[in-house]
Formats: C-alpha cells, sequence, structure tokens
C-alpha cells in the first residue's frame, strides 16, 4: 500500500509540529523519518496512523482519503519505543489479541491461532516465549514480540516509533538487520521515526529529514549523505567539521586555503562561492573527506589526539590560526594509518578532497530544538 | 511497638559505630528516638485506645448481651440499610469515577483541571453542608418540593436521599485513586490495542481494567468504608426515622443519647470491625502490588508520561 501526505499539519497551540509536509511512501517502501526531538517526526507517524488529528491537509492510503478513517480501519500496525506490551497477557495472548478483538465474522477459529501465533512467533525467533510474561523478557525480546503482535493482524503498513531506540547498541545492530530481512521477506510497507541517522542509513531505502516540522530533504540514504542540501542535513547526518570562510582580495578562504570557484568534487550547486557578493558564510567538511600530508602542502596543522577505532583512525588536528581548542576532527584508514603512522605533536599539512559551503546567516544546529527563531 | 523501631535505629547506626567509635550525630539519635515515641505515643492515645475502648465497652455486659444488642430488629434494620446504601452507592461512584479518570488522562479537552477539582469538592466540603443542600433542592421547601410532593415521591428523610448524600461524599474515593494510576500508565497501551483493531470497549475491558484493578480495588475499598461510615450528610437528610431510615453510624447515636451505651458500643464495634476488615484488605492489596507492578506504587513514584 503506498501512502501519500498533501500539506498535512498539526499545531500544538501556537506551536507547529508538522507543517505543511508532503511525502509519498511508495508501497513496500522502508522509510525512515530522521530528525531531531521536536521535529515532529513522531506526530507525522502519529498521524498517518490516525493517532492524531491533521489541522489540515490529506493523508491517501492508495489513492483514497484516509484523512478521517479511524484508527482501526486504516490496517496499520503501530509498534511504540516502550513496546506497550500488555503485561497481564502472556507473550502468546499479546500476539494473538488482535486475532481475538475481531467481529466474530472475521475472527479466525481458536485452532488458526494456535497456529497462526507460534508461527509468528518462530518469526521473530521467539517461539519458545509463548509462555512467558513481559516482565521476564529483555529489551531485545519486548520488541520483537511488539513486532510479532503488529504483523498478527496481517497489516499493509507498519509504523515504528524509534523502535529500537531503548535498547543497547549490540542489539539494536542485531535487530536492525532482522529488521530489513523481515521486511525482504513480508514486503509490507514500513515508515520508521528515529534520531539516529546510522540507523536511518542502515534500515531504510529513503531517508526523509525533518526539521521544525517541514521535510528538509528526501532521498536514498547515500545521496542524502553525500548530498545534503542543507547545512542542517549536512550536519545531521555524520560528523562534520565547520570552518568560517574568509574573503581577502576577492576570493574566499579558508585558513590559508583558496576555495573560490570551487565548492569540493559535488556541491557546486548548493555550495559554490561566488566571488561577486561575499557573504558570511561557512565551510562544511567531514572527518574523511580531509587529507592529512607534509607540513608544506596545505594548511600547516599540529596532531592533537590519534584513535584508532576498528578499522579507521580519528586524529585531532589543531591548524594554525585558529584557537588551539578549535580542532579539526579527520578519519583516515587503518592502511594510510599503518603507512604513515601519525603521533601526537607531529606537524602535517592539511587538505580537503571535498567540502559545502553554506550561507552562515541560515546554519542551524541539529541540537537546536527552539521553534525557528528567524 | 516499638521493636520495629529500634530495629531501624540499630541498622541505621551501625556503620557509623563501626567507623569511628563514636556516634557524630548522637544529638540527632535521642531526636529521632523523640519523634518516634511521640508518634508513637500519638497512635496509641488516640488511635489504638479508642478502638480498644470500643471493643471492650461492647462486650462490657458480657457476649449474650452484645448478640442482643446487634440482634435487635432496630439494629438489624439499620444494618441492613447501611448495607443497601453501601450497594448502591459503591457501584455508581466505581462508575462514575472510572469515567471521570478515563476522560481526565486518556483525553484533553477544555475544563480538565475544572473537572479535576470538581471531583475534590466532597472533600472541601463539609458532609453536614452536603446534606443541607440536599434538603434545599429536594426538601418539602425545596426547588423541586412541590413537584415530588405532586408525584407522592420522597426523597429527604428517606432512602433516596440518604444513598444521594452518600454518593455525594464517596465520590473522590474511586476517581482519586485511579488518577495517577492511569496518568502513570498513558495511552500507549490503549492506543496499540485500538490499532490492532479492538473496539473502545474491548480496549477498556481488555486493556484498561486488568491494568488499573488493584487501584480500582483499593478506590473500591475505601470508597465503601467512606459509604457505610458516613454520618454527617445522612443525619441531615435521614430525619432519624427509627427502624426506616436510621443507618449505622446513626444508630450508634441513638443508642448513645438514650445512655444505652453497651448496645451502642456493640453496634459500634460492628462499625469498627469494618474498618479493621478494610485495612487489612488494603494491606493485602499494597503487599501484592509490588509483584504486579501497579498501583500504589506507581502511585509513589512520578509518573512518568504524564500529559
Amino acid at each position: 500500500m503506498n501512502i501519500t501526505l498533501r500539506g498535512v499539519t498539526k499545531r500544538f497551540g501556537a506551536f507547529a509540529a508538522v507543517d505543511g509536509v508532503d511525502l509519498t511512501v511508495p508501497g513496500g517502501g522502508m522509510i525512515a523519518l530522521l530528525g531531531p526531538s521536536g521535529c515532529g517526526k513522531t506526530t507525522l507517524l502519529r498521524i498517518i496512523a490516525g493517532l492524531e488529528a491533521a489541522d489540515a491537509g490529506q493523508v491517501l492510503f492508495d489513492g483514497r482519503d484516509a484523512t478521517l478513517w479511524p484508527i482501526r480501519a486504516r490496517k496499520v500496525g503501530f509498534v511504540f519505543q516502550n513496546y506497550a506490551l500488555f503485561r497481564h497477557m502472556s507473550v502468546f495472548e499479546n500476539v494473538a489479541f488482535g486475532l481475538k478483538v475481531r467481529t466474530r465474522r472475521e475472527r479466525p477459529s481458536t485452532a488458526d491461532i494456535r497456529r497462526k501465533v507460534p508461527a509468528l512467533l518462530d518469526l521473530v525467533q521467539l517461539g519458545w516465549a509463548g509462555g512467558r510474561f513481559p516482565a521476564q523478557l529483555s529489551g531485545g525480546q519486548k520488541q520483537r514480540v511488539a513486532l510479532a503482535r503488529a504483523l498478527a493482524v496481517d497489516p499493509e503498513v507498519l509504523l515504528l516509533d524509534e523502535p529500537f531506540g531503548a535498547l543497547d547498541a549490540q542489539v539494536r545492530h542485531e535487530l536492525r538487520r532482522w529488521l530489513r530481512r523481515l521486511h525482504a521477506e513480508l514486503k509490507f510497507t514500513c515508515i520508521f521515526v528515529t534520531h539516529d541517522q546510522q540507523e536511518a542509513i542502515e534500515v531504510a531505502d529513503t531517508i526523509v529529514v525533518l526539521n521544525h516540522g517541514r521535510v528538509e530533504q528526501s532521498g536514498i540514504p547515500g545521496a542524502v549523505y553525500d548530498e545534503p542540501s542543507s547545512a542542517f542535513v549536512h550536519r545531521f547526518l555524520g560528523q562534520v567539521n565547520e570552518l568560517p570562510v574568509t574573503w581577502r582580495e576577492g576570493r574566499a578562504h579558508v585558513g590559508p586555503l583558496d576555495i573560490t570557484g570551487d565548492a569540493g568534487a559535488a556541491g557546486a550547486e548548493h555550495g559554490g562561492v561566488n566571488p561577486a557578493a561575499p557573504r558570511d558564510e561557512i565551510l562544511l567538511v567531514r572527518p574523511h573527506e580531509i587529507d592529512i600530508g607534509a607540513e608544506s602542502v596545505g594548511w600547516p596543522a599540529v596532531v592533537r589526539d590519534v584513535r584508532v577505532i576498528g578499522p579507521i583512525v580519528r586524529v585531532e588536528l589543531s591548524v594554525e590560526s585558529r584557537l588551539p581548542n578549535e580542532t579539526l576532527e579527520a578519519e583516515v584508514s587503518r592502511e594510510q594509518f599503518e603507512a604513515r603512522r601519525y603521533h601526537v605533536g607531529q606537524k602535517v599539512g592539511v587538505r580537503f578532497r571535498r567540502w559545502q559551503v553554506y550561507p552562515a546567516s541560515v546554519v542551524r544546529r541539529p541540537t537546536d530544538a527552539a521553534p525557528a527563531a528567524g | 511497638m516499638s521493636a520495629p523501631a529500634r530495629g531501624v535505629a540499630a541498622d541505621y547506626e551501625a556503620p557509623m559505630l563501626e567507623a569511628g567509635g563514636r556516634n557524630p550525630r548522637q544529638g540527632f539519635r535521642w531526636g529521632r528516638l523523640l519523634l518516634i515515641t511521640v508518634a508513637l505515643g500519638f497512635l496509641g492515645a488516640f488511635l489504638l485506645l479508642p478502638l480498644l475502648v470500643v471493643f471492650t465497652q461492647a462486650l462490657a455486659k458480657g457476649l449474650s448481651s452484645y448478640l442482643g444488642a446487634i440482634s435487635d430488629p432496630m439494629a438489624w434494620a439499620s444494618i441492613k440499610l447501611t448495607l443497601l446504601v453501601a450497594a448502591i452507592a459503591v457501584p455508581m461512584n466505581v462508575v462514575f469515577g472510572v469515567a471521570a479518570a478515563w476522560a481526565i488522562t486518556k483525553f484533553e479537552f477544555r475544563g480538565k483541571s475544572t473537572l479535576i477539582t470538581l471531583i475534590d469538592l466532597p472533600f472541601a466540603v463539609s458532609p453536614v453542608i452536603a446534606g443541607l443542600a440536599y434538603i434545599l433542592i429536594f426538601g418539602a421547601r425545596g426547588w423541586f418540593g412541590p413537584f415530588l410532593q405532586a408525584h407522592d415521591i420522597r426523597v429527604v428523610f428517606a432512602v433516596p436521599g440518604i444513598v444521594l448524600a452518600t454518593i455525594f461524599v464517596t465520590f473522590p474515593f474511586v476517581a482519586r485513586e485511579l488518577i495517577p494510576v492511569m496518568q502513570a500508565l498513558g495511552k500507549d497501551d490503549e492506543e496499540t490495542a485500538l490499532s490492532l483493531g479492538a473496539s473502545g470497549w474491548q480496549t477498556f475491558w481488555h486493556v484498561t481494567l486488568p491494568n488499573v484493578r488493584w487501584g480500582l480495588l483499593y478506590g473500591v475499598l475505601l470508597c465503601n468504608a467512606r459509604a457505610m461510615g458516613e454520618f454527617g450528610a445522612v443525619s441531615v437528610v435521614s430525619g432519624h426515622i427509627r427502624g426506616l431510615t436510621d443507618t449505622l453510624p446513626l444508630h450508634v447515636e441513638i443508642l448513645y443519647n438514650e445512655y444505652n451505651y453497651a448496645a451502642a458500643f456493640a453496634v459500634a464495634s460492628l462499625l469498627a470491625l469494618l474498618a479493621l476488615l478494610t485495612l487489612a484488605g488494603k494491606s493485602i492489596l499494597e503487599w501484592r502490588q509490588p509483584e504486579l507492578r501497579d498501583g500504589a506504587r506507581l502511585r509513589h513514584t512520578n509518573p512518568r508520561g504524564s500529559p
């Protein structure tokens, strides 16, 4: 089932939680709604589920206007961050709930329920847990029960609100892979909310970045990461270093590096520096887009810290003419590190392979949850 | 009675004595003992002693006179009336209380805080005033007086008036118990049930009610105890017609005013027994609650996710 949102708006008092969102989710898609807390992603998910009513705009299910459909009629599975398992029911009863509450005409027979529920529990690898109560399960197990319960009613859409937010890193990683496999197998349309860019990139086939109730950018994960349309998206997906752009003799510089007319490999249309109209600008460069070379080449810098993190090595650099605490973070591959052997105190030269330049006035930090100030 | 207090004090002091041999908070220890003594003494003198007196006085003239006093037809009539009033008032307040708690905790609407304040009104208003209000509304010279007389319906100085006054006085108990429990539980379970296709009624019956059952039972117990023990409001609207509109507390007062102390205390002991049973029931519930993870324990913690 495909879902289309047209100009969906939801206000809480004067605050617009969702502000004119247009979005199309193709049937069988796996969409991540990504954004900082307070960006309206959960509200948007609840509007799709029917748990919240939009003040304006339309929600279309397969082209039919579902804006006013009650929750029951939408046939969506909704999974909460805190699982919301019925604590007085066993795992079996939890999963069977959606089947047992159907009208007599639509309700499967007890024998059918006895067949279907264990099959679902097997699907979420909890075949052994039918007789357990939620309090006896770990967080990851509870989340899988919640998913099985949602899947029991054969929803055409599965909506997940921060599905793995309360789990530890290892379990989260496993469940993400498991969710992908499950989705590939069952082919339901899935929309999930997350504030974790890593999760969005790992799981989704389309990422929708939200900020202040609006869609900032949407696209496949690689494209959103490589070609952010705004400084907000650039900062929110992955790590960035930020450097002010200065103008000397009609040319744009970052430190001693001349960046005039060249916006790095990918970002020319967004970040191109126009020498005719100098203004306050900021350059964003990701750690892995920084080259560390000989001292004589590029921006002179001193290595402050070296941290080996598995396959990558993070090098902290303080560059000339910047304050000592305004360090740059660079990431090089383990192989490169083995070859060059950077050490603390070493003098090096820094160059940027890719970067983007944005007007400084519209740059907002992703953590800036306050309503738009200007 | 002082055994638990000593136990607590000893546990608390042990590490300090080991550490330094001397207790740097010696003065505080005496202060604590003093506080405990005052609290226990107060409890003993003002709560325990009267309870003992009720039972000793009730049995002062022997068991046969005690049984005689409570099997007296007038006493029986008052017992039956009290049970009848509770049997009507408690279920009604369960329905009202659950509805009010549900509305307040699951929905956002205008006037919500006003509704919460209104629920507390019976706690704030003296029961006597509540009784007088009913007389002014339903009494012979009240607003509906002529209408009621014309249709030969008796409210004041009859059972309906007593029931109304009792419902008014006991209204807050169930709602007040349920609101914090329901607030702490949040709306996620209900929303999940709805998204799984359950109707509102199925959601309430299969999801909400099991979640709040201990809180609800607790509220019912307190409501019942108050319904049977209410004096002020009932006294105003009852008219004290012996054998007809006398509830247990009113009957106790009549016997007492007639200097029939043994009988008064005998009937009073029934009420006291009810209170003890209620407390025992409450303790059992509180003892079960930690295992079942709801009710009182949630009530004492900061409700998470309350709107």
